[in-house]
């Protein structure tokens, strides 16, 4: 399969194209874990709810890309927040894991609300299809190397956030000691509320860039949603720097695949990327707490 | 404990209010005693961007048979399941329809895991079924005359395909298959016939279906140096190829079934992606009068195989249990191949079919999706295929044979 | 009618195995496996295979079902055991989708998503098809009344109060001079053979086993079930496998009767409230119908 030096490059490169779509689902994934200590699976439903309201606003409003996707964002992180607050929150008591089993019916049901409003046909995003740039045999795709370039962006802004910002200090001091933070005077429900929201509309983000690359129907945000979670772990579950070199990991992993397995293991691909990480470093390539 | 006898008494409510809903579909029944037939097509999971079109299909056949006075002045009514693209609840869904609506025949089903899982209770309880699952082995289950399939056996459509990309000049194609219980037989049958024709499969990979990239794969067309590739896989996936296909610049020939890329692709994909896309389908014949009308039937919506076929497979039981006198299981199972082959005078829609056959002449159906004409297994054959090319957003036929 | 109630029984008798297994696992010991259908395919796969390609009789089958479950589930339990609980809900979730695509792509073993048919069941051909779903109703409800007495026995014995204070507080009971991670893959093992076991019995029942059938939607009803009767109480599983199938089947008939929705709407509106009645019962009902007595808090 691999004849030179460029199918390896363009394997690598394909892969961080796929990895910079699974990046912000994964970060957001991680963002929510960070504050919450849960796992939030209806990321998968915040990500198809991102790509669905990213279209209503570029394929029947005619948006531009570059206004959608902040819509996106918004849309996806109100009904983030919204499950949190209706659904997540008065479970939490019982434990991260009913908060986790809740979160996979709340994936069913965001997805069963779109069916419903939106039926089951594909739609596409009313932008044209550029050609590759070819580069010594090697190809690159400009709309994927833009959505990849919204991914970085949008990461980029959450990690000067959390960096710079009291706002993203308070984050950190929750995700570090909830109970110092509560000492400090920050209030940890207000940051549980603006981690889920950032969390849930980065995984629209991430919806809607997968949208652009694909077609959307209810079932988006579940065809990548393993992939995403093989991120968070193997990223380090809680670090959001981890969850984007995650993302680059299973994604080079997954198009790796065809040529170790077979492109009909690429899911596998992602599961063994999984085992391989727990086995030797349980807290993930860039978790430091476990 | 106080709680516990609360829960308790939810949960009786719960069940007695489940067995009033039961009583309530039984009355209903028994009341109007129309003919009752089954749909049992996939509104929810991996088939869910079929089986709304094809519910439409049928639901629209048994409409214009009731116009028509239905069955012997019986009025017909059309019972449905969602199968969720999932045998556990494909199969509780016939369990229901068989069972409680009393259905005499099942119609519609998708996936090929659903059609056979199915399969041992439509024949358990005389009950035939239509379908258009494509895995080759559903037919070779001991049926008895039960299972009608108007999706063709795969060695019939790769080998006919196959075929003509070979008379049209194709001697490289790329095998580009979702793993199906159809994949390796396809591939098979393809190397055999490319082989025997001078060319060769280029390449063959299976991939997952239900994944969102498939950059990878598509490097491995591009090095094949492939004049052809094949794309046997489904809508979401097959729009996802085209357009990395597209992106890649990949200036082969582009041929697909046509369920894979109906007429609701120019939707999601620009024409520049579409364009010069060669799609084929068992087709009836394109001169008859019987095609336009059925067209004109659809209105401005464009005929996927798969609503075509379920259009059949309901005007098939209509016409087989008028035919048969009765509209039970086993008279429909034994006329189905009275109406639809044979001398008798062509039809192409229920409300002709009903007329003629309440008039006592014999009738030969031929349907949205072919002849309908079935060998003593219940696959179709002898149908014609026709092939057609996306041009500017619309396809246009190029032939038929 | 008959045949149907009779054969939602059998399915009830399935759906309760499964949450019996499950509630060894989560319920006891507090581990989450939200790949049990994994574990449910493994026993369907192994069973199916031993006995239309190599012959056993069927009781083998069903046994060595549970086996190569069990099996599975001790390798697994070993690997992540040791892991937290958000850990395990991603494997687990990750194993049974490896599971289901191995069945798809490993043709030459399982007849790929062709699906192994024809597969042997108890006197099926010899009776008539209702009196076949009474034999089989009788088997799989005893199949559930022994694995009840058993884990209920375990339950309430020296492991599964361990198990129990596990689930409450692990280092508790690592200081406590308990070997935590043995009790915890014994626990996993345990369950797993259950839902392989559940696995081979419903191989049998449906003749036909194929990957589609092993769909991530499974795991959810059976979730549902165990948390609807009770996580942690063994009678809690068999009410919540009966109540799952109550609101499987009862939406069919309820969606029938809304009026102006479409045919898909009704089909979202059913997988719908499928997820809605699980969050709900999780957040004003978390104990269950039927909650669990040794239980000290009520926190699954």
């Amino acid at each position: 399969m691999i004849q030179d030096w460029r199918d390896l490059a363009q394997v690598l490169l394909n892969g961080v194209m796929a990895g910079s779509v699974l990046m912000l689902p994964a970060i957001g994934f991680n963002c929510i874990f960070a504050v919450l200590r849960y796992p939030n699976f209806a990321i998968a439903g915040f990500a198809t709810t991102g790509a669905f309201a990213g279209w209503v606003a570029n394929a029947v409003y005619g948006w531009p890309v570059g206004l959608a996707l902040p819509l996106a964002f918004l849309v996806a992180g109100l009904v983030a927040l919204l499950a949190e607050e209706a659904a997540f929150r008065p479970l939490r008591p019982a434990g991260p894991l009913t908060v986790a089993i809740a979160s996979v019916a709340m994936t069913l049901l965001i997805e069963n609300i779109l069916r419903f409003s939106f039926g089951n046909d594909l739609r596409g995003y009313d932008l044209p299809i550029l050609r590759d740039w070819r580069f010594d045999g090697i190809r690159i795709n400009p709309q994927q190397l833009q959505n990849t370039g919204y991914a970085i962006v949008a990461a980029g802004g959450l990690f000067l956030l959390l960096g710079f910002s009291r706002l993203g200090r308070a984050m950190r001091a929750v995700a570090d000691n909830p109970v110092l933070a509560d000492i400090k005077g920050v209030d940890p429900n207000r940051i549980a509320r603006v981690a889920v929201f950032i969390g849930g509309g980065l995984a629209g983000c991430g919806g809607m860039l997968v949208g652009i690359d694909t077609s959307i129907d209810p079932l988006t945000g579940f065809r990548v949603v393993l992939s995403v979670f093989a991120a968070a772990v193997v990223g380090g579950l809680g670090s959001i720097p981890g969850a984007a070199l995650g993302a680059m990991v299973v994604g080079v992993g997954e198009e790796m695949a065809g040529l170790v397995l077979s492109p009909a293991y690429r899911t596998v691909t992602a599961f063994l990327a999984i085992l391989l990480v727990l086995m030797f470093r349980p807290q993930g390539i860039l978790g430091g707490r476990n | 404990m106080m709680q516990t006898t609360i829960g308790r008494r939810g949960a009786l409510l719960g069940a007695a209010a489940a067995v009033s809903t039961f009583a309530i579909g039984g009355r209903a029944f028994a009341q109007t005693a129309p003919v009752v037939f089954g749909a049992l097509p996939p509104l929810t999971g991996a088939g869910g961007p079929y089986g709304p079109a094809m519910l439409r299909a049928m639901q629209g056949v048994v409409e214009a048979a009731n116009s028509a006075g239905g069955i012997k002045g019986r009025q017909i009514r059309l019972a449905f399941e969602d199968d969720q693209t999932n045998p556990d609840a494909g199969v509780r869904g016939a369990r229901k329809l068989i069972d409680v609506d009393r259905v005499q025949a099942l119609m519609g089903t998708w996936a090929s895991s659903v059609t056979t899982a199915v399969a041992p209770l439509c024949w358990e309880n005389r009950v035939p079924l239509f379908t258009v699952s494509g895995a080759d082995s559903i037919t070779l289950l001991p049926h008895q005359g039960h299972i009608f399939r108007t999706q063709p056996n795969s060695r019939l459509q790769i080998e006919t395909a196959t075929k003509w990309l070979l008379g049209k000049g194709a001697r490289r194609v790329f095998h580009m298959a979702a793993q199906s219980p159809f994949a390796q037989s396809s591939q098979d049958v393809m190397t055999e016939v490319m082989r025997a024709g001078g060319g060769a499969v280029s390449g063959y990979v299976v991939y997952e279906r239900d994944k969102t990239a498939f950059r990878s794969e598509v490097d491995t067309i591009m090095r094949s140096r492939s004049d052809t590739v094949m794309l046997n896989g489904y809508l979401p996936d097959v729009t996802i190829l085209l357009r990395e296909l597209y992106r890649a610049g990949f200036d082969g020939r582009r041929f697909t079934f046509a369920y894979a890329a109906p007429a609701s692709v120019f939707g999601t994909l620009p024409n520049e992606v579409t364009n010069g896309l060669t799609t084929f389908q068992p087709s009836p014949d394109l001169n008859s009068p019987a095609f336009t009308r059925l067209k004109a039937a659809f209105g401005s919506t464009e005929v996927d195989p798969y609503s075509a076929q379920v259009h059949d497979h309901a005007t098939m039981a209509i016409l087989a249990a008028a035919q048969g006198g009765d509209a039970t299981g086993t008279v429909i199972r034994d006329n189905v191949r009275k109406i639809c082959q044979g001398d008798g005078e062509k039809v192409d829609n229920v409300t002709d079919g009903l007329r003629l056959i309440a008039a006592g002449r014999a009738v030969n159906f031929e349907g949205a999706s072919g002849p309908c004409e079935f060998d003593e297994r219940g696959d179709i054959r002898g149908t014609k295929f026709r092939y057609e090319v996306a041009e500017g957003g619309a396809y246009r036929v190029l032939e038929l044979v | 009618m008959d045949a149907y109630l009779i054969a939602m029984l059998v399915f009830a008798g399935f759906y309760a195995l499964m949450a019996l297994g499950l509630n060894v696992i989560w319920g006891l010991t507090g581990m989450v496996n939200l790949g049990l259908v994994g574990f449910f395919a493994l026993g369907a796969y192994a069973s199916a295979l031993l006995t239309t390609k190599l012959f056993w009789p069927m009781p083998l089958g069903w046994a060595a079902g549970a086996v190569v479950a069990a099996a599975a589930g001790a390798i697994m339990a070993l690997i992540v055991a040791r892991l937290r609980g958000d850990y395990l809900a991603i494997v687990t979730l990750g194993f049974a989708e490896v599971i289901r695509l191995t069945a798809s792509n490993e043709i030459w073993l399982t007849n790929g998503t062709d699906g192994i048919s024809g597969i042997p069941g108890p006197w099926r051909g010899d009776v008539s098809p209702p009196e076949f779903n009474l034999i089989y109703l009788g088997i799989v409800w005893t199949a559930v009344a022994v694995v009840f007495v058993l884990l209920a026995r375990l339950s309430h014995s020296p492991f599964g109060r361990v198990l129990r204070a596990i689930r409450e507080d692990e280092d508790v009971a690592a200081v406590a001079g308990k070997p935590v991670l043995w009790f915890k893959v014994r626990a996993f093992t345990i369950g797993a053979a259950v839902l392989g076991g559940a696995g081979a019995l419903y191989a049998h029942y449906n003749a036909y086993i194929a990957p589609d059938g092993f769909a991530p939607l499974l795991t959810i009803y059976i979730v549902l079930a165990l948390t609807a009767g009770g996580v942690g109480a063994m009678r809690g599983a068999i009410i919540g496998a009966l109540f799952v199938i109550a609101l499987l089947e009862s939406t069919r008939f309820l969606s029938a009767i809304i009026p102006g929705v479409s045919p898909v709407q009704k089909a979202a509106l059913r997988e719908g409230a499928i997820a809605l009645s699980l969050i709900l019962l999780l957040r004003f009902r978390p104990q269950g119908l039927i909650p669990e007595k040794t239980r000290t808090k009520a926190t699954p």
